[in-house]
């Protein structure tokens, strides 16, 4: 079990990392063998990330970029004959 | 093909003086002979490309010969830019298309519409001959193939940057899968420059170490137009690939040998993408679940820690005497004690109050008041009878105020006479 993390944290963190670490508190909880002050922690910890994974996907928007090489081939085929496949 | 009215009139019209045709009339007539002739609408032809021509027009002009004819054909740019070849001189090639006669020239000539390499067998001869060397090679292997990345950061995408498949890339990357970042590739995708364009681009992703998994995608088309993905070096290139790799060429039934190469075959370039990548579409859904286990589990944990704790409370009181009710009995005992003192105090103080009064009524200071007095043996026995008192004993008188010792005289006999 990794320590707590701190909420800063979170914007750094892959989202499916976010998800994964709430997937295992969630499980660390329902296994109910940590100490009942450990639970009440780990549980704020779970609505953290919580909250963090959906403004991650709230927010989320697709990033594209492109390879800069290969432009002319395109351009060339985009005017000439490449009908709309 | 019954002959049109007016030109059978000038054909069966006998007449001593030949009619004289003009020339349009003549290749017309040719025209509509050839286009009515089904087989010539349809036609296979191999040959030889002798001094093929690429005027700015984009079309290619050329003749097809063998060692004793020839015949003109032409390329129209379209069909052109999907073939797997490119018509040079010399070149031994298989041609389809029909056969129509040009009025203007008085020619007629192979309008193409498709060509290919002759001498490897056809197409599908060839695509089985490679999927065979390919396969025997271990290519094409279930043994070879990676699992996808399930959460990918950077996804490559090898296809052409203009139409409908890098569109749609893009909308089933926005529905499904907005955290992520698509990486295009630009290639194009048809024609027999497009096999090294492919490779090259797929290359180019390869050399990205950030990339996580590639899709090399292309949209439906005849079998020419898709034949660059049955080119060898693009198998090779996809099987070279540092990640996985999902191919959608085609439409479903389309299966390129690229497809088999991959790592994950879909049928379209959609499904490419849709397969690519996990549909976070339904996370919302699959967070708050998570976080209502985490209430559950959290408000389980209080209530069991609540009930162990009155289940301890019952033990320890199990355990232990009751001190409540043995307090209680204590306390009663004590009231009752407390009751029962103060009653009797009462009644004994009463009691010594009635005692004083008759002790004072029966003092006998008061009596000696009167002048009674008391006459005592040295013992202490007080004399009620003559005959306690023996003649010369001593005898103590007790007043009111004093005694008085005296010695016993004589002795008579009853009150009576003392009253006299």
């Amino acid at each position: 079990m990794s320590d707590p993390a701190k909420p800063e944290d979170f914007a750094n963190r892959p989202f499916d990392e976010l998800v994964a670490e709430l997937q295992r508190i969630v499980q660390a909880l329902e296994a109910g063998n940590l100490p009942l002050e450990e639970s009440i922690a780990r549980y704020r910890e779970a609505l953290r990330l919580h909250a963090a994974a959906e403004g991650r996907l709230r927010d989320a928007e697709l990033t594209i970029s492109q390879l800069g090489r290969g432009l002319d081939e395109a351009a060339a085929e985009a005017s000439s004959a490449d009908p709309e496949v | 093909m019954p002959p049109l009215p007016d030109q059978a009139k000038l054909w069966e019209t006998p007449s001593p003086a030949p009619r004289i045709l003009r020339v349009s009339d003549l290749n017309r007539r040719v025209r509509v002979l050839l286009d009515g002739d089904p087989a010539l609408a349809d036609v296979w032809v191999e040959g030889e490309v002798s001094q093929p021509s690429y005027p700015p027009s984009g079309h290619c002009f050329f003749t097809l010969k063998d060692a004793a004819s020839q015949v003109k054909a032409v390329l129209f740019r379209e069909e052109l830019a999907r073939a797997t070849v490119r018509p040079e001189h010399g070149m031994q090639v298989i041609c389809h298309g029909k056969v129509r006669a040009y009025e203007p020239q008085g020619t007629y000539q192979v309008y193409v519409e498709s060509i290919t390499p002759a001498g490897a067998g056809d197409l599908h001869q060839q695509y089985e001959a490679l999927r065979a060397r390919l396969a025997a090679e271990g290519l094409f292997e279930e043994g070879r193939k990676r699992p996808l990345p399930r959460w990918p950061r950077r996804i490559g995408v090898v296809t052409s940057p203009v139409g409908a498949v890098w569109r749609d890339i893009g909308n089933v990357m926005r529905r499904r899968y907005p955290i992520g970042e698509l990486v295009l590739s630009p290639t194009i995708v048809q024609g027999a420059t497009a096999a090294g364009a492919i490779v090259r681009a797929l290359h180019r992703l390869y050399a990205d170490d950030g990339i996580d998994l590639v899709i090399l995608a292309r949209g439906g088309g005849s079998l020419e137009d898709l034949w660059s993905f049955n080119d060898e070096r693009v198998v090779r290139a996809v099987v070279e690939s540092p990640v996985p790799v999902v191919v959608g060429v085609g439409h479903e039934s389309d299966v390129t040998l690229a497809d088999f190469a991959a790592d994950l075959r879909a049928p379209t370039p959609s499904a490419a993408a849709e397969q690519a990548v996990p549909d976070l579409s339904a996370f919302p859904a699959i967070l708050d679940r998570l976080r209502d286990r985490a209430s559950a589990a959290l408000i389980g944990r209080l209530t069991d820690r609540r009930s162990y704790l009155a289940q301890e409370a019952r033990a320890l009181a199990r355990l232990l005497p009751d001190t409540g009710a043995a307090r209680q009995r204590a306390a009663e005992l004590v009231d009752r004690g407390h009751r029962a003192l103060a009653s009797r105090t009462a009644r004994e103080q009463a009691a010594l109050a009635g005692l004083g009064e008759a002790l004072r009524a029966l003092s006998p200071a008061a009596t000696l008041e009167r002048g009674y007095a008391v006459a005592r043996l040295l013992d202490g026995t007080i004399v009620r009878d003559p005959a306690q008192a023996r003649i010369g004993e001593p005898l103590e008188v007790v007043v009111a105020r004093g005694r008085v010792a005296t010695r016993v005289e004589g002795t008579a006999g009853a009150q009576e006479e003392l009253l006299r």
